[in-house]
């Protein structure tokens, strides 16, 4: 137990080390080059015109900024969520993506002054049922990850009776849900909904959900950047330039009572404390605000997990008899079965799963989309595995089973397949833990595993702790098995010498 | 006497190779039959045939207990009435020696557990391992495995036994208990094929003798008319060899 305490505490050494490194690294870059981070298709704000360009409100906004500044614009697509972190760490100078100041965010992170003020929306399809927010009691709703939207969600669930809240990693796979009938609403940013939906009569946004919240360009925490571009933002309001984008991207130009057209003063942390190195990364306070969040999603992730090997166990155990002593035509089928879907990956099968069967009327939850995915590659990957073990178990075993008149069923139960176990154990044991590894590819179908809450946790806290954690729970998972397996190989490695 | 397995005809090619050419052969009710015959000879390969652990040509025949040899339904029943002992012992690593031998009979014979015990503890005994029944194989020195194989394959109380070169993997000083073995059973009249090298065994033990080249008999009779009187100059060059091999081995 204390080599593993040792192990688990030189791996936290090692993350507290490199992040420091990419921290430092990230300073010393370019200072005549502005590296801005944006969920890219976050309409009218940031996105690509149909020629791959791109354009909107705050790209021209930050294109604006920069050649005030002398400075060059490169920009970088990040998921919503995942900005936080990406600033924090120095990866980009700014974030920007219709981001909503709150005291919670500008704990750990600046913002420049706002430049749009803003509520929720609920966007339907045109054909629903649902006509408000009361409507949607028992009912699931989508949400962007760790966004305003979902943190009002989650802070009314109980309120408005919501079934379920699925998280996505922005508009397009939200929508495309919500098109499929997979979620009821989508509660989401009204400037973004009402711009997505303009050419799009299937989908109606119904109703304005009032949370206030104004947007702005986002910054590391006391990062002198972020006053210069406050400064600059001051002018162009003074000169209309910003409430000429709002006409050119929503139609008609703000009222002058609004952030669009007036200038205030940097939103300021009410808590001025500088965070060192260990407040941000390793926050106790965030961390344990979050673990009943983490808490969650690692059930999800054990479930998914297990569920998948055991499948994949039985799945691959029969593909790999099949293949060894089907007659010709079904063991070439299992043999291509097994060739295949080692060679599609994991993600891709996962998406198509999700994404496309439902137009050929399979439509399963993120949970079982999730799980179908991991047990139909396990289950190929499972089979080689006891392929190479029954392999092994000498012809001779076989010969003396049949001799004495067994049926080939109990020459597999009771003689080959003990023998085989003890052979195919290592090799299962990582083939496990690559399953539940694998199992953090399924918050991209918006299920709740240990990862997506961690980023949805980061996100809302605006800080990378829940990362960091989520990395250690992880490590508390699989460190044991890796160890087991590498007991395993050293324990039969020695009955071979012996 | 009733004849027990009788083959006719039978051939067996590997590919093009042709590993039995036309083998007749008939082996009767309490019958010990020796295959003796140089190395490739086709001497194993003639005995796996008998359980069809190789599947010979279609152009010959098999017959055990008036039962036709082939592939199908019938295959496991033929195969439980005949025991086989195999050069490397095959017992399975992962069971003790009393699993081993109450296996089959509980699997296949339909006997209850106490039953299969009962039995196996009496082969045990007869075989003179019942002391080691809780031991697994590896446990045990080759000679004794050896006697646990055929105490194995008893179990299933089958018409006939199938040696094929029980005593070649073992040590010289291990060869005689289990010689001795298939001896006890011979002389309790077991039917039986000894596939062997030890033309001493041979010699003592055998109704009949069958010597064996390049896939075909060459000729068969009684120990002392194939030792003593072999009309085949092949069979007496073979011998030649082996027997004065066996007298160096002797004189030191």
């Amino acid at each position: 137990m204390s080599y593993l305490k040792l192990i688990s505490k030189f791996f936290l050494i090692s993350i507290v080390a490199l992040l420091s490194i990419a921290q430092s690294y990230g300073q010393d870059s370019d200072n005549q080059v502005i590296s801005v981070g944006a969920n890219i298709g976050n309409v009218p704000w940031e996105f690509q015109d149909t020629k791959g360009q791109l354009i909107g409100f705050e790209i021209d906004l930050v294109h604006k900024i920069a050649s005030q500044l002398g400075k060059e614009v490169d920009i970088v697509n990040i998921p919503f969520s995942g900005l936080f972190s990406a600033v924090q760490s120095n990866r980009i100078d700014i974030a920007i993506s219709s981001i909503t100041i709150t005291d919670e965010r500008l704990k750990s992170v600046s913002f420049a002054q706002p430049y749009y003020d803003s509520d929720q929306s609920l966007t339907i399809r045109s054909d629903s049922s649902v006509k408000t927010v009361d409507d949607l009691r028992g009912k699931i709703v989508a949400v962007d990850t760790g966004s305003t939207g979902d943190i009002w969600t989650s802070e009314n669930q109980q309120k408005y009776g919501f079934k379920e809240i699925r998280r996505y990693e922005g508009i397009t796979p939200a929508v495309l849900d919500l098109e499929i009938g997979r979620t009821d609403g989508y509660i989401s940013d009204i400037p973004a909904m009402q711009y997505y939906t303009k050419d799009k009569p299937n989908l109606e946004v119904i109703e304005r959900i009032k949370t206030g919240g104004s947007y702005s360009m986002m910054f590391s925490k006391h990062n002198e950047l972020a006053v210069e571009v406050n400064e600059v933002i001051t002018s162009l309001k003074r000169a209309g330039y910003i409430n000429d984008l709002h006409e050119k991207w929503f139609g008609t130009r703000a009222e002058a009572s609004t952030s669009t057209a007036k200038t205030t003063a940097m939103p300021g942390s009410k808590e001025g404390v500088i965070l060192n190195f260990v407040d941000t990364f390793l926050n106790k306070e965030v961390l344990l605000t979050t673990l009943p969040m983490l808490m969650l999603g690692l059930k999800t992730t054990i479930q998914l997990g297990f569920i998948s090997i055991v499948l994949g166990l039985i799945l691959g155990l029969a593909l790999a008899l099949l293949r060894l002593y089907a007659p010709y035509v079904v063991g070439f089928l299992a043999k291509a079965y097994i060739d295949i879907f080692r060679s599609i990956p994991l993600l891709v099968l996962l998406i198509i799963i999700f994404y496309a069967l439902p137009f050929v009327g399979i439509n399963l939850s993120p949970f079982y989309a999730a799980a179908t995915a991991l047990v139909i590659v396990s289950g190929a990957y499972t089979a080689e595995i006891f392929r190479a073990g029954i392999e092994a178990i000498p012809k001779g075993q076989f010969e003396a089973s049949q001799a004495l008149g067994l049926s080939y069923r109990h020459m597999m139960i009771d003689v080959v397949l003990p023998q085989a176990v003890k052979i195919v154990i290592p090799p299962l044991t990582n083939n496990s833990i690559n399953v539940i590894k694998d199992t953090a590819l399924a918050s991209v179908v918006a299920m709740p595993d240990l990862l997506k809450q961690a980023t949805q946790a980061q996100a809302i806290a605006a800080n990378p702790t829940p990362l960091i954690a989520a990395a250690g729970i992880y490590l508390a998972l699989l460190l044991p098995l890796v160890l087991y397996v590498s007991h395993l190989e050293k324990k039969y490695r020695l009955r071979e010498y012996a | 006497m009733k004849t027990l397995i009788k083959l006719e005809s039978v051939s067996k090619h590997f590919g093009n190779f042709r590993a039995l050419s036309n083998i007749n052969l008939q082996v009767d009710e309490g019958e010990v039959l020796s295959v003796i015959g140089p190395s490739g000879s086709g001497k194993s390969t003639m005995i796996r045939c008998i359980n069809l652990l190789e599947q010979y040509d279609s152009s010959g025949s098999i017959i055990v207990d008036n039962k036709l040899v082939k592939k199908g339904k019938a295959l496991r029943e033929v195969r439980a009435n005949i025991g086989m002992v195999f050069q490397n012992f095959n017992l399975f690593p992962h069971m003790t020696i009393l699993d081993n031998v109450t296996l089959a009979p509980m699997r296949t014979g339909g006997l209850s557990d106490a039953d299969a015990k009962k039995r196996a503890h009496a082969l045990l005994e007869e075989v003179g391992i019942l002391d080691q029944a809780d031991k697994y194989p590896d446990q045990l020195s080759g000679g004794q495995q050896q006697r646990v194989a055929i105490a194995r394959a008893l179990a299933m109380e089958p018409k006939a036994m199938l040696f094929d070169e029980p005593t070649s993997a073992l040590d010289p000083e291990m060869v005689g208990e289990v010689l001795n073995v298939i001896k006890n059973l011979a002389d309790r009249g077991v039917t039986m094929i000894v596939v062997t090298h030890e033309m001493g065994f041979a010699r003592q033990v055998s109704d009949k003798v069958v010597f064996m080249d390049s896939g075909q008999i060459v000729e068969s009779g009684t120990p002392s008319e194939i030792f003593d009187s072999a009309k085949e100059s092949r069979t007496r060059d073979f011998l030649k060899s082996v027997l004065s091999h066996e007298a160096y081995t002797n004189k030191r």
